[in-house]
């Protein structure tokens, strides 16, 4: 099991496309970071949770392309001729699944960790700043539910057709086109610049209302709820 | 013969790449660089902003990105190890020579298809000033002639090292050394041509050929040294010393190399756009030349002749001097330095003269030396094209059949060391333009048609009083507005008309001139009875002389008429942008501290409102400007640099003054109006603050420092700094 996961990440992630996304990655992120962040959202620091939170959300759209474009590497023509072979291995696929699952969730986490980081060595750089504790809730708050669901719902995705997942690439692009109500905020990144305000204080601290945190913890659960139930098969297949 | 046969083979496989078509998608989404990152272009007018920026971003990501697709597809058949079969079946000066065609194709097919598919976008972005030629000289110049560049330069590198990963590093080196280093020299800046602005209303082509003279010469330049790598390809598993001696057997090929190298450099050394003035402008020699003694002006008259098709200027000049010295005496004129000389007489007799080396201000320095007699008539004749003196700023002697702007020596040369006569320095001045243009003199003189000439032109005369002189000339649309009492000549391009009306220029310019007449005075420059307010291609400012004033189009462009910090409505951006007659031009402020909320913009935003108020109405101005200049404020106070600018100063420089430059905006358009609004209620009301505001404007001017500072507001207003906190 550790040896196909092993095996799994260094396909995903030794390779030019994964160097390429982290390069694009960093590239946005700079730009967003000197561009959008050093000001500061809703009169609060560049780098309270509030502007890291509004980084993070910008990262996102990138972050869900990156990991269902991991994805694609299980949906692929050669990955479902090779598909054929792989049934054929006595490995249960549930467990084949699972640490390919594990691999394409460790390369959007270390895709975010490499985000994160750029934001900390720019708050470094730029303010002398190194609290980075305060960060990890936002963090949290924002990335994990998201990312999950974009795990287990592009999972499902592939299995019903491979190419559906290219079109589940466009739903963070059209979430943060679309006004979408407060509770949903975290996914088009508003709750950052407008639940602050609402406050009425200077430099509040972070806090999230439950209405946001709800949609937050049902994501999370369908992400988790997609890819346990659909371990057993795995999007080749299709 | 057999690169022609090769030529469709490497051309098709070339294009099966999908490498190749990844390339040349990223070249054709690369001028979207232009619109978010990369922004060399500095002006705003929409050209500059939506044209300019896209095409050159577009030319630094295409002419990198095809460089290394140059490397990568010379470096193929050694990285897949088969360069030994190859050669023995091709020589691989042969390949050299095909792949170099293939990729200079697949380059123009590149070019082709991002103007294709930015003509859309670009029209749609630009508006009604778009036009196709500005677009096609554009993107070819700008953006397609980069990628030549950038395929000879890496081809170059490889074929020099036969490494790959050495020849990136070359030419990534050799980019970063054109985009940092040679930035400000547009001679060497080769990927990124020194362009600050494209006009929006008049035309550009002093600028595109200044680009097409650069590309140019980096394109002989660097074919050359393409050609001298190309000699040193490796053949006969020689070295490449070995090869060299080869490959230059055939004698043509070194002579190819070296005519190139030669045309770069002859190109380099004889550009005619910029001049060689003296870079330390604290320097004014010229004006330190004494009086010819005992000679005094009588007159003198031009006929100018340009060459719109060639940007050239023809020239006969005629002074009248009085000469009761007794002796010969030395004239100093200054010439554009671009001009020669010629046929310079005296009284009908050839005389010697001179031309420095020196230049000063965009001025040569022409001596002449006058005979001893009383009365001097002086004749020569000029021609040339006139140059520039800022490398980084070029397009100021723009000369075409649709604007033109001659400038003192530039016009005609200028005596620089003879008093004047009783009379001053009368002039007489005749031009000949194509008929579409009007001649515009900036003065309050009047240019009137005296022939029209069977070749389609037009000769116009006018009288000046002047050694020097400035002419506008170009395809105008003139309004004349009685307005203040005075008769405004209101001049514009006609590709401005239809923003222009859209903004209802006359009524704004009628609604300014009668409002700030009443309530503040008449303008300085004004003659009294008439004032030409004229749109000059952009310049980067406007300036006024008696009975003119300059109004730089990048103040009138679609896209700040439409900037609500200025106005409400286009508009009233017009109105704000009038305004400036008064205060900015008609009185002048110090803006050397750039912490300082007082300039320019306080007044004339409060005058604004003040005009919009009378116009629209009191609930009108006070919803469109007083609240919202209140929000902004509010949002300044609390912003965290604002509160906390120790964090500002830790920003290196670039984020500091991006930032700073920001907060700054709100002080000068926001904060300022907010307390200049207070001050007007703490001594009285409106009316009280009119005869403030026509007190300073009318006050007497310290020649030493003629701005109006903010400690003087307040103390005519006999109040503090603190009287008008807002906090």
């Amino acid at each position: 099991m550790g040896k196909i996961f092993r095996y799994e990440c260094r396909r995903l992630l030794w390779n030019k496309f994964f160097i390429g996304l982290a390069v694009v990655l960093l590239l946005y992120g700079a730009l967003v970071l000197h561009s959008v962040t050093i000001l500061g959202v809703s009169h609060t620091a560049p780098f309270s949770p509030w502007s890291f939170g509004d980084y993070l959300s910008r990262m996102m759209l990138l972050l869900w392309l990156g990991m269902l474009f991991f994805l694609t590497f299980y949906t692929s023509p050669q990955a479902r001729r090779a598909a054929i072979l792989m049934d054929a291995t006595p490995m249960p696929p549930k467990q084949y699944a699972l640490a390919r699952c594990a691999a394409a969730l460790t390369g959007g986490a270390l895709l975010t960790l490499l985000c994160m980081v750029e934001a900390a060595v720019f708050y470094g750089r730029m303010f002398h700043w190194y609290s980075w504790g305060s960060l990890l809730l936002p963090a949290l708050v924002t990335l994990l539910p998201a990312l999950v669901f974009a795990l287990g719902s592009g999972w499902l995705a592939g299995q019903i057709r491979p190419w559906l997942v290219y079109v589940w690439m466009a739903v963070p692009f059209l979430l943060a086109a679309l006004p979408l109500p407060e509770a949903l905020g975290l996914w088009n990144g508003s709750f950052f610049t407008a639940y602050p305000l609402t406050l009425e204080t200077l430099d509040p601290a972070f806090t999230v209302p439950e209405v946001v945190l709800l949609p937050q913890g049902i994501a999370l659960a369908a992400g988790i709820v997609l890819l346990t139930a659909w371990q057993n098969r795995y999007p080749a297949a299709a | 013969m057999k690169t022609m046969r090769l030529f469709p083979l490497e051309l098709r496989r070339l294009l099966q790449s999908r490498l190749t078509w990844l390339i040349m998608a990223l070249t054709v989404l690369s001028p979207v660089l232009g619109l978010v990152l990369y922004k060399p272009a500095t002006s705003t007018t929409m050209l500059s902003v939506y044209l300019a920026n896209p095409a050159m971003a577009g030319g630094v990501a295409g002419a990198i990105l095809f460089g290394l697709l140059a490397i990568f597809e010379l470096d193929r058949a050694r990285r897949s190890r088969v360069d030994i079969l190859t050669d023995a079946m091709v020589s691989p000066l042969t390949t050299a020579l095909t792949r170099l065609l293939a990729l200079l194709t697949a380059a123009v097919l590149t070019a082709g298809l991002t103007m294709l598919v930015w003509l859309p976008i670009s029209a749609g972005l630009i508006g009604s000033v778009f036009t196709g030629a500005n677009y096609v000289l554009a993107y070819l110049l700008l953006m397609g002639l980069a990628l030549p560049l950038g395929i000879l330069a890496a081809a170059a590198a490889y074929q020099f090292t036969r490494r790959a990963d050495l020849s990136i590093v070359l030419f990534i080196a050799f980019c970063a050394l054109s985009l940092t280093v040679w930035a400000d020299d547009w001679q060497l800046c080769w990927l990124n041509p020194c362009v600050w602005a494209l006009s929006d209303d008049f035309s550009n082509f002093r600028v595109f050929r200044s680009v097409a003279w650069m590309r140019l010469t980096w394109l002989a330049a660097l074919a050359g040294v393409w050609t001298v790598s190309y000699l040193c390809i490796r053949q006969y598993g020689k070295g490449m010393f070995g090869s060299l001696a080869r490959s230059v057997r055939r004698i043509y090929r070194p002579a190819v190399a070296l005519a190139l190298l030669a045309f770069s450099g002859t190109a380099y050394a004889a550009q005619p756009f910029i001049d060689q003035s003296n870079p330390d402008l604290t320097v004014m020699s010229f004006y330190e030349i004494p009086y010819a003694e005992g000679v005094t002006f009588l007159g003198r008259s031009a006929q100018v002749f340009p060459d719109t098709a060639a940007g050239t200027v023809t020239g006969r000049a005629s002074y009248r001097f009085q000469n009761t010295s007794g002796q010969e005496q030395s004239i100093s004129f200054g010439i554009n330095p671009g001009y020669a000389i010629s046929n310079v007489q005296t009284n009908g007799a050839d005389v010697p003269f001179t031309v420095s080396d020196y230049q000063e201000y965009n001025e040569a320095l022409l001596e002449v030396t006058i005979p001893a007699e009383e009365e001097v008539e002086l004749t020569m004749e000029y021609s040339g094209f006139p140059q520039e003196s800022m490398p980084t700023m070029q397009g100021g002697k723009e000369l075409s059949s649709e604007y033109l702007c001659l400038e003192n020596s530039t016009l005609s040369p200028r005596v620089m060391n003879v008093m004047p006569g009783e009379a001053g320095y009368p002039a007489e001045i005749e031009i000949t333009l194509p008929d579409s243009m009007i001649a515009i003199p900036f003065s309050s003189s009047e240019a009137e048609v005296i022939s029209e000439n069977a070749d389609g032109t037009r000769t116009w005369r006018y009288e000046a009083n002047s050694a020097g002189g400035i002419l506008y000339a170009g395809d105008y649309i003139c309004e004349q507005i009685e307005a203040g009492g005075m008769t405004i000549e209101f001049y514009y391009g006609r590709k401005h008309q239809a923003v222009m009306e859209e903004a209802g220029a006359v009524d704004a310019v009628k609604a300014v001139v009668d409002y700030c007449t009443e309530h503040y005075g008449t303008l300085s420059f004004g003659t009294g009875e008439t004032l030409k307010l004229i749109q000059s291609r952009v310049a980067g400012g406007g300036y006024a002389v008696g009975g003119a004033s300059l109004l730089d189009e990048a103040d009138f462009t679609i896209a700040n008429l439409g900037d609500t910090d200025k106005g409400v409505v286009p508009g009233e951006i017009f109105i704000h942008e009038l305004v400036h007659q008064w205060w900015g031009l008609g009185n002048m402020f110090d803006t050397s501290d750039s912490t300082s909320p007082w300039s320019s913009e306080g007044l004339t935003v409060y005058t604004t409102y003040r005009i919009v108020k009378e116009l629209y109405g009191a609930d009108y101005a006070q919803q469109y400007y007083v609240d919202q200049w209140q929000q902004v404020v509010d949002d300044y106070y609390l912003n965290f640099y604002v509160r906390h600018p120790e964090y500002l100063e830790m920003l290196p420089e670039a984020e500091r003054l991006n930032i700073a430059g920001g907060l700054s905006g709100v002080r000068r358009y926001n904060e300022m109006p907010l307390k200049i609004l207070k001050a007007e209620q703490l001594v009285g009301g409106e009316e009280a603050m009119d005869q403030i505001l026509r007190g300073l404007f009318n006050r007497e001017l310290d020649p030493m420092y003629p701005y109006l500072t903010y400690q003087e507001f307040l103390d005519t207003c006999h109040l503090t700094e603190e009287d008008l906190n807002l906090g």
